[in-house]
C-alpha cells in the first residue's frame, strides 16, 4: 500500500491517481515545478512545458502536471536538462511579452515574473519586432474585465475556466502559433459568468485585470488577511488586500468544503459595502429632530433610559451576526436590565437556495443557520411592530426589516444614512458596530459549516463590537 | 610599548609675545587683499542673477517629468518612484488614458491622474529617476526652488510636465 | 560779542559739524565695502554709483521705522543715552583746530571752534562722557543683557582711561600746555630739516599706547565687547531700535572721527601742512596777488586739506584693523589694560619726566 516516488531524492507519499505535480503539491514540494497552464481546480492541459520535470528510465522530459505518478518513479527537478529546458520555454515566452510590467497590475504577484525571476535567461537571443495585436491591445471583455492580449501567454486557463469551471464557454482561442489569440466566443454577449473576476486570479499574467482593482493600486502594497465572505449564506473563504485599514480588493481563498478555489463577483465586489463613505462610524443621538453624533457614553446613557422606561422591548438580530454576537446579546440584554425582551431574527431574502451549480445562495446574508442554531425565531414577514422600543441589530448584509406602531428605535450595527434614513425620526440612538472583515466570530454557512474569522483591518471610525457597546448601557 | 611624550608646542619668542610684529603682518595682509579688491577688482563673489554658478551636470535640483512630442508625459504611473522614495514624498494616483494608441504608436494605457510631489518632503536622492522605467521622472539642474507658502512646495503634474530643455 | 563774532562761530560749527557727520554714511559704505574688498568679496554695489547710497538707504530706514519705547524701560533715561552718546564726542570736536587762522574783511578768525586754553581738559572732559550712554542705555533698558553689555563696556572704557590719561599727560610734558593750537605749533617744526617734530616722533611709546587706548574708548575692534554683535547678543543697546540706535550707530562713527582728529593733532601735527605741501602753497601763491592775507588764506585751506587727509589715514586705519584683528576675550582685554599698557604708560611716564627735566633746558 506504500506508494512512493522520489523527487530530488527525497520519498514521497502519493495518492493513487495523482499526477508528479500533485504528488509534489501534496507533500509540500509544489515550489520545486514551476507551472503556467496548471491550475489545481482547472482540468489538466500540459500545453505550456514549463513544468517538465526528468524521470530515470524515460528519455524525454515528462511534463509533471500530466505524467500519472507511479511507485518507484524517480524525479529530478533540477537537473541540468530541466533548467535548460525551463530557461528555454521562458525564453519562448518572453518573446512576445511587452514586459510592460510597470503598467501591469500583475506585476507583483505575476507568476511569469516570479518565474523567469528563477529560471528565466538573463539575456533574449530575439532580435525580431514583437507580435503586437494592435486592434485589441485593450479590449474591455465586459464592465469587469479587460483583456490585454499582449501580456497573454497562451496558457489557456481562462479558457479552461469558462468551459469546465462556470461552463458559460465565453472564451475561445483562435487561429495557430503566432497568430494564436483569445476571443469572446460571441462579441455581442461578451463574458456571461458571474464569475469573472477569477479570470484576473487565475491568469498567470496580466492579460485578464479585473476593472474594480485596475490601476488603484499596485499588489505588493496590499496586506492580506484571511476572512469569510458575509455576501451570501455560502460563507466563501476569502483573503482582504488592503493598505492603511482600505479594502482594495477581495480575492479567494482556497478551501476545498466551501468554496474551492473561486468566489463570484458579487461577493468579490462587496468590500465596496464596508468602505462606503455614507456608513455611519461615529455613535448618533436623535436632539431636535435630527441626528447628531455623540459620545458613547451619552449615546449608552440614553439607551438606558428609552429602555428602563419602555414596558415592551423588542431585539430584532439580522442574520448577518455572528453566533457569539447573537449568543451574547440574547444573554447579556435581560441581565443587565432585569426584563424581558423578545428576540427574533431575520434576514430578508426568504428560503435559501442554489442560484447556479457553483457558489450563489438566495440568502445574502451569511448565518442564517447561526440564528437557527442560537434558537432565535424567525421574524414574520420582515416586519417588526406594536412595541415600546425597537432594538435593531444588522451588520451591513441582511435587509431592512419595516417597523411599524414603535415609538423608539435603537440601531445597532453596520447602517448606511439611506438605510437609517427609512425609519424616519423613529431613530433615537445608532450605534456603529463592525463589520465582517473587521471583527471576530463564527458564520454557521448554508451547509452546515461552521467557520470561524479574525479581524483582516483595523475598524472604521468608532465602531465597537457589540460586547463593548452593551458595556455602556449602565445598570 | 613605552610610550614616549613629546612637546610639540614651542616656547613664544620675544617677537611674538609682544604681538605687535604678528599685528603688522596681518595689517599687510589685509591690506595686501585690500588694494587686490580696490585698485584690481578681484574678487570671488558671483553676482548673482547676472551670473549663474555653473553646477556639475549631476546636480539634482527641482524635478521634471519628460514629455514626447506630443505634450503627452511619459509617465505611466506605476508608482516605482513613490515605492522606492525614502522620503515617502510622491503621491500618484492612476488611471486609465482615454486614448490608448497616441499618434506616435507608443502605448500608454495607464497614466497618472495625480502626481504630488512634496518638495519640502523631497531629500533629493534621485532614486525616483534610476527607478522610473521609463526615464518620465527626473532632476533637472534647476536649483532655484524658493517658495512663499507650503502649497507651492506640492509639485503638481501641471509644473511637472513643464517644458525643461537639457537638464533645465 | 558782535554780529561778525555770531557768523563766523557759526560758520566754523557748520565746517566741523557738516564734515563730520557727513563723513558718517561715507564710512559706513566704506566700512562695509572695504570689509569685502578685504575679503575678497563685492560689498554692496546696488544702491547708487559703487552702492554709495546703500547708507542712505539705511539712514532712510531707520528714520522711518516706529520710533518704539519698550514698557519697561525707565524712559528718561533710555532716552538721554542716545543723546549723550553722540553729544559727547560732537563736544569734544568743539576744541580741535583745523588750520591756523584765516583773515577776513582784515579780521583774523582762528579755525578753531572754542579757543580755550586748557583745551584738552575741555576733550578729555567730554570724551570721559562717552562712558555714561553705555551705562545708562544698559542700566535704563531693564534687561540683564544690556546690563551686562554695559558692565562690560564701562569696566573697559574706564580700564584703558587711565592708559589713555597718562600718555596724554607725558605729552602734555612735552608740550608744556594744554592748548591744542599751540601743541600743533611746537610740532611745526623739523628735526635735521627733513623729519617733521611730530608727537609721534618724540615719544613713540606714549603714541602707540594713546593709539592702542583709543580703539578701547570708541569700542572698535579689536575691543568690540560692549556690543559684541556676532557672539554675546549684542550690548547695550539691544533695546533700541530706529533712529534711537541710529544715533548710537551715528555716534560711534563721530567719535572715531573725533579720535582720528585728536591722534592727528597731538602725535601727527595736526593742522601741520604734510611735506610738500609748503611748496604747493607757494605755487598757489603766485597765482594770487601775493599780499599777506591771501597767502595766509590759502595756507589754511591746505592746512586743512592736510588735517583732513591725516584724519582719513586714521579712520582708514581704524576700518583696516577692524577687518584685521579678531576680538579680545575679556580677561585677555583686561590683561593688556592693566598689567601691560598701565605699567607701559606709567614707565613712559617717568621717563619723558626725567628726559624733559635733566636734559631739555
Amino acid at each position: 500500500m506504500c506508494n512512493n516516488i522520489k523527487i530530488d531524492g527525497e520519498a514521497v507519499e502519493f495518492v493513487q491517481g495523482d499526477t508528479i505535480l500533485q504528488a509534489a503539491e501534496r507533500a509540500g514540494k509544489g515550489h520545486l515545478i514551476p507551472r503556467y497552464c496548471y491550475h489545481p481546480g482547472l482540468p489538466i492541459a500540459g500545453t505550456c512545458r514549463m513544468c517538465t520535470v526528468e524521470v530515470e528510465k524515460m528519455p524525454k522530459l515528462m511534463t509533471a502536471c500530466s505524467t500519472i505518478a507511479t511507485d518507484g518513479m524517480v524525479v529530478n527537478t533540477k537537473s541540468e536538462r530541466v533548467l535548460k529546458s525551463r530557461a528555454g520555454v521562458m525564453e519562448f515566452l518572453l518573446t512576445n511579452h511587452p514586459l510592460d510590467c510597470p503598467v501591469c497590475d500583475k506585476a507583483g504577484e505575476c507568476e511569469l515574473q516570479d518565474n523567469n525571476y528563477r529560471y528565466g535567461p538573463v539575456t533574449s537571443s530575439f532580435l525580431e519586432e514583437k507580435r503586437v495585436y494592435s486592434k485589441a491591445a485593450t479590449k474591455k471583455l465586459s464592465p469587469n474585465i479587460t483583456l490585454n492580449m499582449n501580456r497573454c501567454v497562451h496558457c489557456e486557463r481562462c479558457v479552461r475556466f469558462t468551459e469546465e469551471v462556470v461552463k458559460s464557454c465565453d472564451l475561445m482561442m483562435i487561429n495557430r502559433g503566432w497568430h494564436k489569440e483569445l476571443t469572446l466566443s460571441d462579441e455581442k454577449l461578451g463574458l456571461t459568468s458571474n464569475y469573472q473576476g477569477c479570470l484576473s486570479d487565475i491568469c498567470p499574467v496580466g492579460a485578464h485585470t479585473f476593472n474594480d482593482f485596475r490601476f488603484k493600486k499596485r499588489s505588493w502594497f496590499l496586506e492580506q488577511y484571511p476572512s469569510v465572505c458575509d455576501r451570501c449564506s455560502k460563507g466563501c473563504n476569502i483573503s482582504v488586500h488592503s493598505e492603511n485599514g482600505v479594502v482594495y480588493r477581495f480575492k479567494p481563498h482556497y478551501n476545498e468544503k466551501v468554496n474551492g478555489h473561486w468566489i463570484c463577483d458579487e461577493g468579490r465586489l462587496s468590500y465596496h459595502q464596508v468602505m462606503d463613505a455614507t456608513r455611519i462610524v461615529k455613535p448618533l443621538l436623535a436632539h431636535e429632530g435630527s441626528l447628531k453624533s455623540t459620545s458613547w457614553e451619552l449615546a449608552g446613557a440614553a439607551v438606558n433610559y428609552l429602555i428602563t422606561s419602555a414596558s415592551k422591548v423588542k431585539v430584532v438580530i439580522g442574520t448577518d451576526a455572528t453566533n457569539e454576537e447573537m449568543k451574547y446579546i440574547q444573554a447579556s440584554l435581560p441581565d443587565k436590565f432585569g426584563k424581558k425582551f423578545e428576540f427574533s431574527s431575520y434576514c430578508g431574502y426568504g428560503e435559501d437556495k442554489k442560484l447556479d451549480h457553483m457558489l450563489m445562495m438566495k440568502d445574502k446574508t451569511p448565518n442564517s443557520n447561526g440564528a437557527s442554531a442560537c434558537k432565535l425565531n424567525h421574524l414574520d414577514g420582515d416586519l417588526v411592530g406594536d412595541c415600546d422600543v425597537a432594538i435593531l441589530i444588522r451588520y451591513g448584509r441582511s435587509g431592512v426589516p419595516q417597523v411599524k406602531n414603535c415609538k423608539k428605535i435603537i440601531i445597532i450595527g453596520v447602517w448606511t444614512q439611506k438605510e437609517i434614513g427609512s425609519f424616519g425620526t423613529n431613530v433615537e440612538v445608532v450605534l456603529p458596530g463592525l463589520a465582517t472583515t473587521e471583527k471576530s466570530g463564527t458564520y454557521i454557512n448554508c451547509d452546515g459549516v461552521s467557520q470561524n474569522f479574525s479581524p483582516a483591518i483595523a475598524h472604521l471610525g468608532e465602531g465597537l463590537a457589540v460586547n463593548s457597546i452593551i458595556s455602556f448601557f449602565k445598570k | 610599548m613605552a610610550t614616549k611624550t613629546v612637546n610639540v608646542s614651542k616656547p613664544y619668542t620675544w617677537s611674538e609675545k609682544i604681538y605687535l610684529l604678528a599685528i603688522v603682518q596681518g595689517l599687510l595682509i589685509t591690506l595686501k587683499h585690500f588694494i587686490n579688491g580696490f585698485f584690481l577688482r578681484k574678487h570671488n563673489t558671483i553676482m548673482y542673477p547676472e551670473v549663474r554658478r555653473e553646477y556639475s551636470d549631476r546636480f539634482r535640483g527641482a524635478h521634471f517629468i519628460s514629455i514626447d512630442r506630443n505634450k503627452t508625459e511619459n509617465c505611466t504611473a506605476c508608482y516605482l518612484c513613490q515605492t522606492v522614495c525614502p522620503a515617502e514624498c510622491i503621491t500618484i494616483v492612476a488611471g486609465e488614458r482615454e486614448s490608448a494608441h497616441n499618434p506616435d504608436g507608443v502605448k500608454k494605457e495607464k497614466q497618472p491622474v495625480k502626481f504630488d510631489i512634496d518638495a519640502l518632503r523631497c531629500c533629493f536622492c534621485g532614486f525616483c529617476e534610476e527607478a522610473c522605467p521609463k526615464d518620465a521622472i527626473k532632476l533637472s539642474g534647476k536649483y532655484e526652488m524658493a517658495i512663499t507658502s507650503r502649497e507651492e512646495a506640492k509639485y503638481d503634474l501641471v509644473y511637472l510636465k513643464r517644458e525643461v530643455k537639457g537638464r533645465g | 560779542m558782535t554780529l561778525f563774532d555770531f557768523i563766523q562761530l557759526f560758520a566754523k560749527i557748520a565746517v566741523v559739524l557738516g564734515f563730520a557727520l557727513t563723513s558718517v554714511p561715507f564710512l559706513v559704505w566704506f566700512e562695509r565695502r572695504g570689509s569685502a574688498w578685504m575679503q575678497g568679496r563685492v560689498g554692496p554695489n546696488r544702491v547708487g554709483p559703487f552702492g554709495l547710497l546703500q547708507s542712505v538707504a539705511d539712514v532712510l530706514k531707520l528714520f522711518t521705522k516706529e520710533s518704539f519705547i519698550p514698557g519697561h524701560v525707565n524712559k528718561f533715561f533710555y532716552v538721554l543715552a542716545p543723546v549723550i552718546a553722540l553729544a559727547a564726542p560732537v563736544g569734544a570736536l568743539m576744541v580741535i583746530p583745523f588750520g591756523s587762522h584765516v583773515i577776513v574783511f582784515g579780521q583774523k578768525i582762528v579755525l578753531q571752534i572754542a579757543e580755550i586754553d586748557s583745551g584738552l581738559i575741555f576733550l578729555l572732559a567730554f570724551a570721559g562722557l562717552e562712558v555714561y550712554p553705555v551705562i545708562l542705555g544698559g542700566w535704563a533698558s531693564h534687561n540683564k543683557y544690556t546690563v551686562l553689555g554695559s558692565l562690560r563696556g564701562s569696566s573697559q572704557m574706564v580700564s584703558y582711561e587711565i592708559s589713555m590719561g597718562m600718555s596724554i599727560l607725558s605729552m602734555l610734558i612735552i608740550y608744556g600746555t594744554f592748548n591744542l593750537q599751540e601743541m600743533v605749533f611746537w610740532q611745526s617744526e623739523k628735526i635735521f630739516g627733513f623729519i617733521p617734530y611730530w608727537g609721534v616722533v618724540v615719544n613713540p611709546i606714549g603714541a602707540l599706547i594713546f593709539f592702542i587706548a583709543i580703539f578701547a574708548e570708541t569700542n572698535r575692534l579689536p575691543f568690540d565687547l560692549p556690543e559684541g554683535d556676532s557672539e554675546i547678543v549684542g550690548g547695550y543697546h539691544i533695546e533700541y531700535g530706529a533712529m534711537k540706535f541710529g544715533m548710537f550707530f551715528l555716534a560711534e562713527y563721530v567719535a572715531m572721527v573725533m579720535a582720528s582728529a585728536l591722534i592727528s593733532t597731538m602725535f601727527f601735527g595736526g593742522f601741520g601742512l604734510l611735506p610738500g605741501f609748503a611748496s604747493l602753497v607757494e605755487f598757489v601763491g603766485t597765482f594770487t596777488s601775493g599780499s599777506p592775507e591771501t597767502v595766509q588764506n590759502i595756507q589754511a585751506v591746505f592746512e586743512f586739506v592736510s588735517l583732513l587727509l591725516k584724519v582719513g589715514f586714521f579712520l582708514f586705519v581704524f576700518v583696516w584693523v577692524r577687518w584685521t584683528l579678531p576680538r579680545f576675550r575679556f580677561d585677555q582685554l583686561m590683561d593688556l589694560g592693566w598689567k601691560i599698557l598701565f605699567p607701559l604708560s606709567f614707565v613712559n611716564l617717568i621717563v619723558i619726566i626725567l628726559v624733559s627735566h635733566f636734559f631739555v633746558k
